[in-house]
């Protein structure tokens, strides 16, 4: 039988470099710059950027080392990521989750997708943080939300 | 014979059918409601999977659309008595576009992009069924480099879907390092994508008549590398999750479809193979193809079937890349004529056809069959009597999507 600790401890997979972006961002900063909880929720992308965001969790990134880490629910998170032009339907869904959401918080904008309607006109303008108009890479994403957390800025 | 689809079509229904030889066609002769699984592909758009039940005790436990678990838009309806599942349906709604009906009326040259976007993570099986159907309308063929790249960019999709699959599996069975090192390879062959392609998700590669893709040595000497590592990581990771008791019992027996149960859904892909029954599309395709099956038809040996498929793809992809050549410039002219037909393609999880009407060089109507449609009516069909622990093994192992089945 193998023995799972040990195939995991023999090596490490994380990369070290640095991650940068030029996209406009409005830092949150504050005390999430050590911690950010993140819950991402689809609102009718074409998967691509769902699984974007499952690459981003593998051990490369290894974002936990930044305190970024994924939530289940929005209850337990700082940052909402709207991922994909909202969905009619959707609407009435990301309203709810918004209002989950606990003081204070930052919603993202990814938009990979133009061809499709986009309903997300009601999202109060004060709380999004920054607004991606492209499918971006893991790399990209995750420079944008060192930026959000504003680390290195102390 | 296999129902696919059913068109609506001047207020008559044409029905798209496999037949034996694995060969995907309109069947003027058949008549749609012979079908066990008719009412399903009628019903595609409003709610897949049994009906809802109603009485004392009953408790319709609604899993979606805003949820870690699931992680995209749709929802799953599961009615439970105490723990036992009594029936599933499932509404994808939520994930509605309405991409077929942006096609219609447009160029086909300018469509594919649209048809890419019906689900990304089969970006290029969408894309190639599309471009197939609109090529065979028009009488453009293909020159057997094109083919063979068609074929390495679907074996290259089939390889990041399925190790994908199986890392979810994983994950869900709360084995942490094999998942870890799982998602570490689905990086990895996502990054070779984008090294050989030029983007993680094949897109924009695949047009109608040609690709754009400029192939040097460097970079498939590049992909050749990048797939050894992937193969020997995979190898020593697979071998070692199936030495696993906790895994394999957690597998093992969950979200069983007979090789009858199958058929009557009409199934195809992986998980249809993983219950007896050896079909796949690419043997009308490549000389000499072995299909790979499995007996069983539960969540283990959809599993097998994945893993053996990636080492498969792998060696398809080194026999043949090494003799592509594609520096030859090839002038075409793409004339697009009227007619229509049908073409399908193996997708990751299954067959996906496209149904192509063209008029006046314009789109007047189009129907896409879907593996994720099929593949979703069996998790609702597994699923019951099961319990709830069960669900994330059978959901998973079918390896379908939201985005897919709606469109």
């Amino acid at each position: 039988m193998k023995f799972w600790p040990f195939h995991g401890l023999k090596q490490n997979l994380t990369e070290k470099k640095r991650y940068d972006t030029d996209i406009d961002i409005k830092p949150l900063g504050g005390v999430f710059s050590k911690s950010l909880h993140i819950f991402v929720i689809d609102t009718g992308n074409s998967n691509a950027l769902n699984f974007t965001f499952k690459a981003l969790q593998s051990p490369q990134y290894n974002t936990h080392r930044f305190g970024i880490f994924f939530t289940a629910v929005p209850r337990h998170a700082d940052l909402l990521i709207i991922a994909g032009p909202v969905n009619r339907k959707m609407v009435e869904p990301l309203k709810e989750t918004i209002n989950q959401m606990p003081n204070q918080f930052g919603i993202l904008i990814i938009n990979g997708c133009k061809e499709y309607d986009d309903y997300s006109d009601f999202i109060d303008k004060k709380h999004i943080v920054g607004k991606i108009d492209f499918l971006p890479t893991p790399d990209e994403i995750l420079a944008v939300l060192l930026k959000v957390a504003n680390r290195g800025a102390k | 014979m296999k129902l696919l689809g059913v068109v609506q079509n001047n207020n008559s229904e044409l029905c798209i059918v496999q037949d034996k030889s694995m060969n995907v066609k309109i069947d003027a002769s058949c008549k749609g409601s012979d079908f066990p699984n008719y009412k399903t592909l009628i019903n595609r758009d409003s709610l897949i999977g049994g009906e809802a039940v109603e009485g004392d005790g009953v408790f319709n436990f609604r899993y979606g659309p805003v949820t870690g678990g699931v992680g995209e838009a749709g929802i799953y309806n599961i009615y439970t008595y105490g723990e036992k599942i009594l029936s599933v349906n499932i509404d994808t709604t939520y994930k509605k576009r309405n991409i077929e009906k942006l096609m219609i009326g447009k160029n086909p040259l300018e469509s594919v992009a649209l048809a890419e976007s019906i689900c990304g993570n089969f970006a290029i099986s969408h894309s190639i069924a599309f471009s197939k159907a609109v090529e065979s309308i028009s009488n453009i063929k293909i020159d057997d480099e094109t083919r063979i790249l068609r074929g390495i960019l679907l074996e290259l999709e089939r390889i990041y879907n399925h190790i994908y699959v199986i890392a979810q599996l994983a994950n869900g069975a709360a084995q942490k390092v094999l998942s870890s090192h799982l998602y570490y390879l689905f990086e990895e062959s996502l990054r070779a994508n984008e090294s050989f392609t030029g983007d993680r998700f094949l897109t924009n590669i695949n047009q109608i008549g040609k690709l754009d893709i400029s192939l040097s040595y460097e970079k498939k000497k590049d992909l050749l590398l990048r797939l050894q590592n992937i193969k020997s990581r995979f190898e020593d990771l697979y071998s070692g999750s199936l030495q696993s008791g906790n895994f394999l019992d957690r597998l093992h027996n969950t979200g069983i479809i007979t090789a009858q149960k199958a058929v009557e859904i009409g199934l195809s892909g992986p998980s249809c193979r993983a219950s007896g029954i050896a079909e796949d599309l690419r043997t009308n395709d490549y000389e000499n193809f072995e299909v790979i099956s499995k007996k069983e038809g539960d969540s283990l040996s959809r599993m097998e079937v994945r893993a053996y498929e990636i080492l498969d793809s792998i060696k398809f992809i080194e026999k043949n890349v090494e003799n592509l050549d594609t520096s030859k410039e090839k002038a075409q002219r793409l004339d697009i004529s009227d007619g229509s037909c049908v073409e399908a393609v193996e997708s990751p999880s299954g067959t996906m056809a496209y149904y192509v009407e063209i008029e006046n060089s314009k789109i007047k109507n189009i129907y896409v069959v879907t593996p994720s449609v099929t593949g979703f009516k069996a998790i609702a069909d597994s699923l019951v009597n099961q319990i709830f622990t069960d669900f994330v093994f059978t959901v998973e192992s079918f390896g379908v999507n939201f985005a897919d089945a709606a469109r």
